[in-house]
């Protein structure tokens, strides 16, 4: 078993071994639950530390065959879009692990839940099998089901139901697509496979769309669903609020950490790379899409009486600047919509976190029973202030790097006229950055502003030094996110840069997972070892900016596409 | 001068260190060494870094005056903030006479405001948070006016935009400061719309246009000003209406911080914060960004005409509008703070007419007397027990000495009285230097209109304003025999509120699974409480002088606002410290108009104010701003509020806004996505029914059948779709 599969598969270790452990000894499946999450977060350091940020292609690969005749195996990799997903979400799961000390209402199958939930996550940013990847996705459902429907609130089974029918329901519509992306391979070169690399390289050498051009739209909306659901994009999104409000904390933070991600993973994942013909008429919808997301979300979380709620809908608005990013496919845009995964995991997951901590005080998340807490709960505000703030996009913190270059990303693509945008997409969608600090401010005002009226809240006392301990970690990513963003961006660079061309680039220049001659050069382009003195060829140029004359050079293209007249070799 | 020049970093970290120190440290020193020691070794931590970063600012400023004059600016570069393949943004500072100009305005005004503070905020139970923010705020506004490039300017930009909300809303107890708080940082983000959309259309002209610029190999910097502005013109010389969309989505930025017209309405409410902070953020530095930005893009407003009108155009209403409002005040800081936005306006109509150099002379000079005028006002306040009201003052200059000397050259400095050889104090050179560069250019035009000239009128009937208001203000505050606080019962106008928690007594029953969450009754009674002493003000006050610590800093202000603007001035120092050659699109500019006797003309107008003032206020207060309005009074109370311009904004924005985002929220999200959904798992659950044989009962059953009909439904459309395809 390899150092991925270990990383993945850990946490089912510890749950099973919890298992043995009797329902009463709290402590032990407490601390097991916890060490498990810690050795899981050590080992995705270790990936992280053999991690190599100079390559695109897939690193620490699994290969097992599993059902041979129909392409299906066990296989899985990391490269640089899910490298740092990966470490996000064995990080957020020991915070989160560390925070449910306070569930204690049937504490052993939680924590069993939780651990089974983080196989699953890990499951799916490490997959290259579609398949695979399938049954990790659907698999994550089922313990955030249990989790929203045991212990959460007061309408859990409505909640619960709802988020599960509105995923399940839209990734239907992927499976079909998976299906049929092996049955277009099987068409094309004889053999099905549901392996990534492979279904990749064929549509990047175009003899798969030649089998089936016409389905490409279809099979482009139907993964698209899934992911739009799952992000969740407007109007896709109304299960979020419902799970978010029932869930525990720990649910929250997850779901909002690292559930959502999967949507914005899956677009970067298979929709880029797999549907490069349809993608430029398509982008103008999604990037819609996306738009309405960040204007829709922030116009309704301001006016939620319930904090979750609030912090809810603005996750619709934050992960509409992820699409924003990732669909304006400019290379700074795509990084920056990477980023703000990253970011927005990290700072709406400690909002959840921090909400969690007062609501096991007051058992309360309406506005209208708290005020002036920050009299009380001095060190709490501060963590509260900067968690929000760097949710506001304040420069400084993780929030605004990420949010920054999306933009910068719209606005590129769109003045240029790329894909038909036009500059309103990026000019409405910095309103969303006016209106995410009116509903955050508002949220904090009322929470911690103003007279401290309710005798219930005068008796709080601060939290507590375990609390600021859990809370730290979170503090530190949201600042050296802010101040050295780096450290976040060069892994992701080079895989960005190839999923970017293998979008963009017409057929022979698109990059692909398998050739492991061709690589990413430093100034971006791509370039093939020849294995000979002369070193480097380079294959496609890296255009790192859209400018008048590529975007008219993309506007032919689209008219003469779809082209599917090409050599099989490139020469 | 390279390895001087990197002494700026300890100018940036200085207070950066100082505001660290300050929140991690504070609360355990005042606690251990008791209030009054622990508050003066805080508020020495807070002065000091300020003071040594001056210091060091001045011994930079020094050196970069004794090079050549193409040789003045230096890059100096720590890491790299972002670095990707297409876009670098270094954390990298630039030191040249613009940049120093306003490090020696930020940290000289800053430490002595510091040093007012420690007296002024004594009383206070949160001093180490406040300096924390003071200190914070510093280094921000540092790094708006060091940075080189775009981006780590927006770090400051927020950043001091983010001090600003904490500090209006210090005392948070208090919903309406809380409230104003976050009108400042919500109008001013406004204002970061245009910036930022500004800053990504310069960037997408800038990376669409790399074959005709010069440039180093492999440089990406696409934000850097070293980069961006000798490269610009060329670019966008081609391309008028883009240089006019780029300044002008610029200038709503600087409108949102700098409080222009629309976007003004932040700064009066900005008040709310303590009186330090007005005097350093909302007057001397933080609202002088927007000048500060234009000088430093200013080539891209030399090459729009139309922009730069604009310019001039809105910063000469904003000058009027704002001076027309501070008659109707009766709060002394609210005099002051639109007195600010009005003079922020005369700083606008320099930038628009092309006399950068004048908007950032009246910045210095301003920042001189204003800071003065504030300090002043705060120790007015001090003395009043609190009370901002004028109608309560009356013949202070017989209790505060000190105050009324320095605040009166604050208030000669401010009204631009001058003599006629032409002697003035500072406000008075800064102001003639704006409307001569208005009235002599045709820079500032639309067409054939000529706004810039317009501008320059206006802006001499707003010098009589000014000198008007002030003198209602100085009268009413200091002069006059009336004691008007003996007279009639204060106003409660303090910002105090009562500290003490509420010892309601009930039913405590939180279980035994509290963890501790709470204070017992016992904890809670064992608390200190720190009861702050505050007395009302009532007939039998009688104001005191301010203790040295807030005088002190008062005396050192009124040098400059009174001699500043003679040194300046003279032999064009300042000209050609900040603009030693002609610029690069406009050239040689003149600032003297040549069929006007401009500086009579401007002496008239102060005077004439001046003398308006007297005859109106030299009875005492009139009836019409009585607390029995007179004939006057629905005229001033309509500039009191400002002729409902605020109102109209903040009920339709909230009230309205809301109003609209509930109904969003209810009918999209509830009544119709949610309808559609729920109906979806209504309607397969019936047909489920139909088949009465998986009627189980339970909603899961339902879902799974659902799930299987709608992949039997999926299947095959895919089934038939493949088989159309496979049969091409």
């Amino acid at each position: 078993m390899g150092l991925l599969s270990l990383t993945v598969f850990l946490p089912v270790i510890g749950a099973a071994l919890l298992a043995f452990l009797p329902d009463s000894n709290l402590k032990a499946i407490r601390y097991g639950a916890l060490g498990t999450a810690v050795a899981t977060f050590l080992a995705s350091l270790f990936v992280y530390a053999k991690f190599d940020s100079n390559t695109y292609h897939f690193q620490m690969v699994e290969h097992i065959p599993w059902i041979e005749r129909l392409g299906i195996s066990y296989k899985m990799g990391v490269d640089g879009i899910s490298i740092w997903l990966l470490v996000l979400t064995t990080f957020l799961t020991v915070i989160s692990l560390w925070f449910s000390f306070y569930v204690d209402k049937r504490v052993k199958p939680y924590m069993i839940a939780m651990l089974i939930l983080e196989t699953a996550m890990l499951g799916v940013f490490t997959s290259l099998d579609m398949i695979l990847f399938y049954t990790f996705f659907e698999a994550s459902l089922v313990p955030m089901w249990l989790l929203i429907s045991i212990w959460g609130g007061e309408r859990r089974t409505y909640a619960g139901l709802k988020f599960f029918i509105y995923t399940f329901a839209g990734s239907i519509f992927m499976l079909l697509g998976m299906i049929t992306m092996a049955y277009l391979n099987s068409k094309a070169t004889g053999n099905w496979s549901f392996d990534i690399i492979e279904v990749q390289a064929n549509v990047a050498n175009g003899s798969l769309w030649q089998a089936g051009m016409h389905l490409q739209a279809w099979l482009f909306w139907a993964f698209s669903v899934a992911f739009l659901v799952k992000c969740p994009a407007f109007p896709f999104h109304t299960w979020l609020p419902d799970a978010h409000v029932e869930a525990p904390t720990a649910g929250s933070v997850i779901l909002a950490g690292v559930l959502l991600k999967m949507g914005t993973y899956g677009f970067l994942r298979f929709v880029l790379p797999f549907f490069p013909d349809v993608l430029p008429q398509m982008v103008p919808y999604i990037m819609g899409l996306a738009v309405v997301g960040i204007l829709y979300g922030a116009i309704v979380a301001a006016v939620q009486p319930d904090v979750k709620k609030l912090v809810a809908y603005s996750s619709v608005a934050h992960m509409g600047f992820v699409l924003l990013g990732i669909f304006s496919l400019s290379y700074t845009g795509l990084l920056g919509g990477a980023m703000q995964q990253l970011n927005h995991g990290i700072s709406t997951g400690a909002l959840f976190l921090l909400i969690g901590l007062i609501y096991e005080r007051r058992h309360t998340r309406m506005f209208s029973d708290y005020g002036g807490i920050k009299a009380q709960m001095p060190i709490y505000a501060a963590i509260f202030l900067i968690v929000m703030l760097s949710s506001v996009g304040l420069p400084g913190t993780n929030g605004f790097i990420g949010e920054f270059m999306a933009m910068i990303g719209a606005f590129e693509a769109s003045y240029n006229g790329m894909f038909g945008l036009n500059v309103a997409y990026a000019v409405l969608a910095g309103i969303g950055v006016i209106l995410a600090a009116v509903y955050l401010l508002w949220m904090f005002q009322k929470m911690f502003y103003g007279p401290n009226n309710n005798p219930e809240n005068q008796r709080l006392k601060d939290i507590k030094p375990w609390e600021i301990a859990m809370c730290a970690p979170l503090v530190i990513l949201i600042f050296w996110g802010g101040f050295y963003p780096n450290t976040f961006l060069k892994p992701m660079e080079k895989s960005i840069a190839a999923t970017r061309m293998m979008a963009l680039n017409p057929v022979g220049q698109r990059p692909n997972w398998k050739d492991a001659q061709l690589e990413i050069g430093d100034n971006g382009n791509l370039v093939r070892n020849t294995g000979d003195q002369r070193g480097q060829e380079t294959v496609a140029p890296a255009n790192l900016h859209f400018t008048p004359a590529y975007a008219a050079e993309v506007a032919t293209r689209m008219k003469v596409a779809p082209a599917i007249a090409l050599p099989e070799e490139t020469p | 001068m390279e390895g001087t020049a990197s002494l700026i970093w300890i100018v940036l970290f200085l207070p950066l260190i100082g505001s660290l120190v300050q929140a991690l440290f504070g609360g355990s020193v005042v606690a251990k060494m008791g209030a009054a020691k622990g508050k003066r070794v805080m508020g020495t931590l807070a002065v000091l870094p300020i003071a040594v970063a001056f210091a060091i600012g001045a011994f930079l400023t020094l050196q970069l005056s004794q090079q050549e004059v193409g040789a003045r600016s230096h890059v100096v570069t720590l890491f790299d903030w972002i670095n990707i393949a297409s876009l670098r943004v270094p954390f990298e500072l630039v030191v040249d006479p613009l940049s120093m100009t306003m490090v020696l305005i930020i940290t000289g005004i800053g430490a002595l405001i510091h040093l007012y503070a420690t007296g002024y905020m004594a009383d206070d139970q949160e001093y180490p948070r406040f300096f924390t923010y003071l200190n914070l705020f510093v280094a921000s506004m540092l790094i708006l006016v060091l940075g080189n490039n775009l981006g780590l300017m927006f770090i400051g930009w927020e950043g001091v935009g983010l001090c600003s909300y904490l500090l209006i809303g210090f005392w948070y107890r208090d919903i309406e400061n809380a409230k104003a708080a976050n009108k400042a940082f919500i109008v001013n983000r406004i204002g970061d719309w245009g910036l930022t959309l500004g800053m990504f259309l310069l960037f997408a002209v800038i990376v669409a246009n790399v074959d005709k610029m010069q440039l180093p190999e492999g440089e990406t910097r696409w934000l850097s000003y070293d980069v961006i502005l000798p490269n610009i013109v060329r670019i966008i010389e081609a391309q008028p209406a883009i240089a006019t969309a780029i300044a002008l989505l610029f200038f709503v930025g600087a409108c949102g911080k700098s409080a222009q017209f629309p976007l003004y309405f932040w700064l009066p409410d900005a008040m709310a914060g303590p009186t330090p902070v007005s005097a350093l953020i909302h007057a001397a530095t933080m609202v002088t960004s927007g000048i500060v930005i234009l000088n430093r893009m200013h080539v891209i407003f030399e090459v729009s005409e139309v922009a730069s009108a604009v310019v001039a155009m809105v910063g000469a209403f904003t000058a009027l509008f704002a001076a027309v409002i501070a008659f109707g005040q009766t709060d002394i800081k609210k005099v002051l703070a639109y007195s600010t936005v009005s003079q922020l306006g005369f700083m606008f109509i320099g930038c628009g007419v092309g006399g950068y150099w004048t908007g950032m002379f009246h910045v210095t000079t301003h920042a001189f007397f204003k800071a003065l005028l504030f300090l002043g006002s705060g120790a007015v306040i001090y003395a009043m027990a609190h009370n901002q009201d004028m109608r309560n003052y009356g013949n202070l200059r017989k209790y505060l000495p000190i105050t009324f000397a320095t605040m009166f050259i604050g208030f000669i400095a401010i009204a631009g009285l001058a003599v006629p050889p032409g002697f003035g104090f500072a406000g008075f050179y800064s102001k003639e230097a704006i409307l001569g560069y208005a009235l002599a250019n045709e820079h500032a035009s639309i067409g054939v209109l000529n706004l810039g000239y317009y501008a320059g009128v206006l802006g001499l009937l707003v010098a009589g304003l000014t000198a008007c208001y002030m003198t209602r203000m100085t009268w009413l505050t200091f002069f006059g025999k009336e004691e008007r606080w003996r007279a009639i019962p204060a106003v409660e106008h303090g910002h105090h509120d009562d500290h003490h928690v509420a010892h309601a007594h009930h039913a405590h029953d939180h279980g035994p699974d509290t963890h501790g969450f709470f204070y017992t009754d016992e904890e809670l009674a064992a608390q200190p409480h720190e009861h702050e002493h505050h007395h009302e003000l009532d007939e039998t006050h009688t104001p005191k002088e301010v203790p040295p610590s807030m005088w002190i800093p008062l005396a050192v202000l009124a040098v400059p606002s009174a001699i500043g603007g003679f040194l300046l001035y003279r032999n064009h120092a300042f000209e050609k410290w900040l603009q030693p050659e002609p610029l690069p699109v406009l050239g040689e500019m003149s600032g003297h108009p040549e069929h006007l006797n401009l500086l009579m003309l401007s002496i008239a107008a102060a005077f004439s104010g001046l003398i308006v003032g007297l005859l109106v206020y030299r009875k005492g207060l009139p009836k019409s701003e009585g607390w029995e309005m007179g004939k006057w009074a629905t005229w001033r109370k309509l500039a009191a509020n400002q002729f409902g311009y605020d109102r109209f904004l903040v009920r339709s924005s909230t009230e309205g806004g809301g109003e609209v985002a509930n109904m969003v929220w209810k009918y999209i999200d509830v009544g119709i996505i949610d309808k559609i959904v729920n109906g979806v798992g209504v309607a397969v659950s019936k047909v489920g029914m139909l088949f009465g044989a998986f009627q189980t009962g339970y909603v899961r059953s339902y879902a799974l059948m659902m799930l299987f009909g709608v992949t039997g439904f999926l299947g095959y459309i895919v089934y038939t779709m493949i088989r159309v395809g496979g049969g091409q």
